[in-house]
């Protein structure tokens, strides 16, 4: 595929057209004709397409393009290879660095195969000379064979306007036009796999006056939808991110259900939380492993060469472990136990009117909400006030769980607060929440780390570099600690309390000015 | 941009024949190259099957520069254009004389091509006129085919002679043989004589052939149709040769 120069220079043709329908006016030469059979790839997130590029393998090599709406554009870089999932899977510098941003850790997977024909057809006067180029294409199936789309490019030579005109015009006349979806966008669909965004953060259609349990539910339903979405993903072991987004799923949902009190029954809320919650924990030590292999490199960093052989013990047991931890969490969600638990848990909260009755299930969900996010500001407030540099580690712990409660609410019910102060103190809430989440990390690791040395592990070399890392993540926390404390007083200073104030502790009144001029359009 | 000249007083010596195959060996050397048949006669436009230039007006520099541009036309190669010839070139000289410094009004209108070719090739006419004085000027080098017989070898000295009356810069003339039969002795001599005497003359011949004179059936250059004959290798070569002297003269 030569690289284009503007979408509106491709013309798509009737299906079944050749070359030869020019030839009452031009001679027609056919050229050479190139075929080849090109598989796409992306990711489950379509990061590349998203961001512009297609990338396709044929034969041994690898070639990234960019496309517009799926008509290729220009080619960036090639390499030869095969069986590349990952960025860093990749041997060329160029290419390393195109796709780092796009495919970040998740792995590249093939989505489409079509088969490409290209060939440029000259077309001469009665002098027998070249007065235009027209470059015919099509896109096939693969395997089948069956013609998805014929698309041609008028090439005009210089000086030869009016004969490109009057090709064009002869190409119009039998239903040549222009078309926004390229044949790389026809090939997808073909193949069903047509690029869609992908999110963890949906938006559910609220308003501040939707009965509680009906939001609750719609905003439940959709979660799980997407915790079942990655499901595949965690089975056949692509990347670490569908593990990672089933959890954020799982969890998001136990959260809410323990954040809206009274809106669904408190039993059913407790066992449905249960359910969750057990689901989670069964791929806790799979997340485990998973964080320690992908900060490898990393900790690989942090200490010194002569540690490295014993660290590479370690990450190789690691590896194992995860080996065998994946294939039982693999079993586990491929099993029709796990697939009947997770879609009968969304099917029940499709509908509101499946549950029993409830105090709070028909209350305007919107004052509801925004006490609940005053409360839980008030609440990290108060815990705030009482950290200091020599307090314990349970408190910083409970402070992060309180922060993760109150930024899972202000994103589940963002639609509800005014776009402007709510993304401020989303991002606040983020930054105090990344120093939390920094110190914890070192925390937890610590403590995995030391449980997986007292489980009999020996060597000398090991031993020497599980020293070290204990050492490098004891200095990560000590300084992670002291970050907290410079976001965490911003966060409950006088100026966002006051904002959290105005916002949310009169919801009556926010219902009034959330009108929809306030939110981004 | 480097401007190169095809040109003798005499006619019938090989000039379009050079500009013809000189042009499609610079573009498949991979420079951009133009031809611009000055010649009337429009022989150059006949070998790449292109009409004839439409009229345009020759007031002064402006309106000469957009009726060539106008008449660009790309031929069936690759990074090569051609600028047909057009009756009206006959009235090339009344323009340019009517032109402030009209010594050096054609270089001045083929710089406004630089960003488009990297080389231009002149066809010219077989004589000598305020049109071939400005493409004298205009030229980085000036190809001149010799036959060698003692009516080329007198032309040559008048071309010579012309040069250095009119304090032109002789050193662009860079003349070859052409239309060279090995095994005629006149040519020999002459071979022998005038290279002795101009030591500027191109180290390659180009050979005397019939696959040459074919051109005007087959209506392309003669390297797309005969590209291992004697004539097509010699032009190669010569193109080689020029390109080394461009380097040089750059």
């Amino acid at each position: 595929m030569e690289p284009q120069r503007n979408c509106a220079d491709w013309l798509v043709l009737p299906p079944g057209l050749s070359p030869e329908c020019l030839g009452d006016g031009w001679d027609v030469a056919r050229q050479r004709r190139t075929v080849a059979i090109f598989t796409f790839h992306d990711t489950f997130e379509w990061g590349l397409w998203f961001s512009g590029y297609t990338l396709y393998s044929t034969g041994d090599e690898y070639v990234l393009q960019t496309h517009v709406n799926g008509w290729p554009g220009a080619v960036k870089c090639t390499e030869r290879g095969v069986g590349r999932r990952f960025w860093h899977d990749f041997s060329t510098d160029a290419m390393r660095s195109y796709l780092r941003e796009p495919l970040g850790l998740r792995g590249l997977t093939a989505v489409a195969t079509g088969r490409f024909s290209t060939q440029l057809c000259e077309l001469r006067n009665d002098m027998g000379k070249i007065v235009c180029r027209v470059e015919w294409n099509t896109v096939a199936e693969e395997p089948g064979g069956v013609e998805i789309l014929v698309w041609c490019r008028v090439l005009p030579l210089r000086g030869y306007a009016r004969e490109a005109a009057q090709v064009t015009e002869r190409l119009a006349s039998i239903g040549a036009a222009p078309s926004s979806a390229g044949p790389i966008a026809l090939l997808l669909r073909h193949a069903h796999q047509e690029p869609r965004v992908y999110t963890l953060k949906p938006t559910f259609d609220l308003s501040f006056e939707t009965p509680a349990r009906e939001a609750v539910g719609r905003i439940i339903s959709t979660i799980l939808s997407i915790a079942d979405s990655n499901i595949h993903g965690i089975i056949s072991d692509l990347d670490t991110e569908f593990l990672h987004d089933y959890r954020i799923c799982l969890r998001k949902t136990r959260s809410l259900l323990g954040l809206v009190k009274d809106v669904y029954p408190a039993g059913e809320t407790c066992r449905v939380r249960k359910q969750l919650g057990d689901l989670a924990r069964a791929t806790n030590r799979l997340r485990d492993l998973d964080v320690y292999l992908l900060a490898r490199q990393d900790l690989l960093e942090g200490l010194p060469d002569s540690l490295h052989q014993g660290l590479t013990q370690i990450f190789a047991e690691f590896s194992s472990e995860r080996e065998v931890e994946q294939r039982r969490v693999g079993t586990q969600l491929h099993g029709r136990a796990t697939a009947r638990k997770l879609r009968v848990l969304r099917e029940s909260f499709s509908s509101p009117s499946t549950h029993e009755a409830s105090s709070a299930a028909l209350l305007p969900v919107g004052p509801l909400v925004f006490r609940g996010i005053y409360r839980r500001y008030r609440k990290i407030r108060k815990i705030g006030k009482d950290i200091s540099i020599d307090t314990a580690d349970e408190m910083l712990h409970q402070l992060r769980i309180e922060c993760k409660k109150l930024r899972y609410l202000m994103e589940f019910f963002n639609e509800l607060i005014p776009a402007k102060e709510g993304l401020l103190l989303q991002k606040q809430l983020r930054r105090l929440q990344g120093r939390l989440g920094d110190f914890n990390d070192s925390s937890v690791q610590q403590r995995f780390l030391l449980d997986w040395w007292h489980k009999g592990r020996s060597g000398i070399d090991a031993a020497l570099a599980m020293g070290g890392l204990l050492a490098l993540l004891h200095q990560r926390r000590h300084q992670a600690r002291l970050l907290v404390d410079e976001v965490l007083q911003e966060f409950i200073g006088d100026d966002v309390a006051t904002t959290f104030k105005r916002i949310f502790r009169r919801p009556a009144v926010m219902s009034e000015n959330n009108s929809p001029k306030d939110r981004p359009q | 941009m480097m401007i190169i000249a095809s040109y003798s007083i005499k006619g019938g010596v090989g000039k379009t024949a050079l500009s013809v195959n000189l042009s499609y060996a610079l573009s498949e050397a991979g420079q951009r190259t133009l031809l611009i048949d000055l010649d009337p006669q429009g022989a150059a436009e006949f070998y790449f099957r292109v009409s004839s230039a439409e009229k345009f007006r020759m007031n002064d520099t402006r309106t000469l520069w957009g009726g060539l541009l106008r008449n660009v036309r790309e031929t069936d190669f690759s990074g090569l254009d051609i600028i047909p010839s057009n009756l009206a070139y006959r009235h090339f000289d009344i323009a340019l004389d009517s032109m402030e410094k009209r010594r050096k009004q054609l270089r001045r209108v083929l710089e406004k091509f630089s960003e488009d070719y990297d080389t231009i090739v002149l066809d010219c006419p077989p004589n000598i006129t305020l049109l071939s004085e400005n493409v004298f000027r205009a030229s980085d080098m000036i190809l001149v085919p010799v036959i060698p017989t003692i009516l080329s070898q007198r032309t040559l000295e008048q071309l010579d002679s012309f040069f250095r009356d009119e304090e032109l810069p002789v050193e662009r003339l860079r003349p070859f043989f052409s239309m060279v039969q090995k095994r005629n002795n006149m040519h020999r001599d002459t071979i022998s004589e005038l290279s002795a005497s101009f030591p500027q003359f191109l180290k390659t011949t180009i050979p005397f052939s019939a696959d040459v004179e074919k051109m005007g059936l087959r209506r392309m250059p003669l390297l797309a149709y005969s590209r291992a004959c004697d004539a097509a290798q010699a032009y190669r070569a010569l193109c080689n040769e020029i390109i080394a002297l461009q380097e040089t003269v750059s």
